[in-house]
């Protein structure tokens, strides 16, 4: 989730430095991440931080016709539905993901007990939000079909286009990137999410140009950023 | 849901009977509705579509790939956005669940189930609520309520803008898309409320109550003031003895058109009089929907 609004935030060519935090949960003011710190002014969330950067008057989407911005605001709820929910439930209630990598990275910054107290506490708050979206009773296989149903309208819509809408790049393709980027770096016990990304060429071709394009001017803190983050990613989330 | 469903079999020319809810204490988890078909149970809005559509009730045929990846896009819109707020309508809004909900719920299953299903499904609702939306910044269920009806606003004139002067989302034929959004907003438009804040606005967007209009006139029969709960009764009533009537008639048709079924899908069927539906040759297995 950091990767999108980062990615965002490179788009409109605006500078920032991403720092690693373990009460960041506590430090935002919505208990969400990602935030920004700006002056001093706290903001939190994809949605409250676009609507800043506006008001101070940047923004990707301002080319768009009505149309399209209801079709971006629809597509970027897609993602926030499939592609979010599924991260989640990856990492929270498949219990062998579970057991071997987000309890360890959760806790990690914690002396024992805390560690397994808080990601414990972490998890079941997560099912619990599962069960009341009806996405409790679901297998790991119904999950991952999912996934694939939603890369599917995600290339379809890409096409053979370099972004979502045509030539400029706008909050949807941030959000997309920071999804799939995510989905393809991180390690987890399978390799089923990523090869259902990669199985669509056109979206892992767009990953790679919106990385080169916006990441690589800062080449070597990025990737190192990238590599510190893909650790500390499920804290930072 | 029943809604969703009933307008889907409506677009795609599924024959369907309709039930009333007097069965749901045998409803296989209690949820409702649910699809029976020869032995075949099921119960999610989702699954059943994909139950039809293997049945080669499709009503996206013509639909391009873009088309379709869209609709994906603002389905998840809907359920995002719109749900919430319909949800807390009916079943969390005090005066509404009082006053319609809960009654016209109860009255049309078993005692003792009224006594413990309205309740169980409130509960359930605002759960999902307050689990999904209610995170800080909005501590308290005003703040909540207060944004979930800014979102289902802020769907709705995007759903609008979508469609702008076009009869359906795709053009002139109906679709799953059309179908959804038919089966939200039709509980909001018809149904009366003493708290009304959504169907005001809805009432604001012309295209809006224009397409639900055209909907409930053509695929459902019923003049544009007479869907309310009441209503359902008589709705439900003369959608039986129509399906039956058109069952007899495909059962006659069925074997001279068995080459046609042998085809890959079957464009959408466009039922301009019920009769016409007669055509549904593709009615082999009896479906009946436990709404």
């Amino acid at each position: 989730a950091t990767l999108c609004f980062q990615a965002f935030l490179q788009m409109c060519n605006l500078p920032i430095r991403v720092v690693c935090r373990a009460n960041a949960e506590y430090m935002s003011p919505s208990g969400k991440l990602p935030f920004i710190h700006v002056g001093n002014q706290v903001v939190s969330e994809l949605g409250p931080i676009v609507q800043f950067v506006k008001a101070k008057g940047h923004s990707l989407s301002d080319g768009l016709d009505e149309v399209q911005k209801a079709e971006m605001k629809a597509y970027m709820e897609l993602v926030n539905n499939m592609l979010l929910t599924a991260e989640l439930y990856l990492q929270w209630c498949d219990d062998v993901t579970v057991e071997e990598i987000t309890h360890p990275r959760y806790g990690s910054p914690y002396p024992w007990p805390l560690n397994r107290i808080l990601s414990y506490q972490k998890q079941w708050e997560v099912r619990r939000k599962m069960k009341a979206i009806g996405w409790a009773g679901k297998t790991l296989e119904q999950v991952l079909e999912d996934v694939d149903q939603c890369c599917q309208a995600l290339s379809q819509r890409l096409g053979t286009q370099p972004y979502f809408f045509n030539k400029q790049p706008t909050e949807l393709d941030a959000l997309v990137f920071g999804h799939l980027f995510t989905i393809l770096t991180t390690q987890l016990t399978t390799d089923e999410l990523s090869e259902k990304v990669k199985n669509y060429s056109n979206l892992t071709a767009f990953c790679r140009r919106i990385e080169q394009q916006y990441f690589e001017g800062h080449d070597k803190e990025s990737s190192a950023t990238v590599a510190a983050r893909s650790a500390k990613r499920s804290l930072l989330r | 849901p029943q809604s969703l469903l009933q307008a889907y079999a409506k677009f795609s020319g599924a024959p369907l009977t309709v039930n009333t809810i007097n069965k749901s204490w045998r409803a296989p988890k209690g949820e409702v509705p649910v699809l029976i078909s020869e032995d075949i149970v099921i119960s999610q809005p989702a699954k059943i579509l994909n139950f039809l559509r293997k049945q080669k009730y499709n009503a996206d045929y013509e639909l391009s790939a873009k088309q379709g990846a869209d609709t994906l896009a603002y389905i998840a819109l809907l359920e995002e956005k719109l749900l919430p707020a319909l949800l807390h309508t009916f079943w969390v809004e005090a005066e509404n669940y009082c006053s319609v909900t809960k009654p016209w719920f109860a009255s049309r299953i078993p005692f003792p189930l009224s006594l413990y299903l309205p309740g169980k499904m409130s509960r359930e609702a605002l759960n999902r609520i307050l689990l999904t939306r209610g995170g800080p910044p909005l501590y308290s269920l005003t703040e909540v309520e207060a944004q979930i009806y800014r979102d289902a606003k802020e769907c709705l004139n995007l759903l609008s803008k979508r469609l702008g002067t076009s009869q359906f989302f795709f053009g002139d034929t109906p679709t799953t898309l059309d179908a959804f959004v038919f089966g939200f907003l039709a509980p909001i438009y018809k149904v009366c409320f003493p708290r009304v804040q959504l169907q005001e606005h809805l009432k604001q967007l012309p295209n809006m109550c224009r397409f639900c209009d055209d909907i409930l006139t053509c695929y459902f029969r019923l003049t544009v003031s007479g869907h309310s709960p009441a209503g359902q009764d008589t709705a439900d009533a003369n959608l039986q003895k129509l399906t039956q009537l058109v069952n007899k008639e495909s059962n006659l048709i069925e074997k001279m058109d068995d080459n046609l079924r042998k085809s890959p899908q079957h464009p959408p069927r466009k039922l301009t009089t019920l009769k016409l539906a007669a055509g549904g040759e593709q009615s082999s297995p009896l479906n009946r929907l436990s709404p």
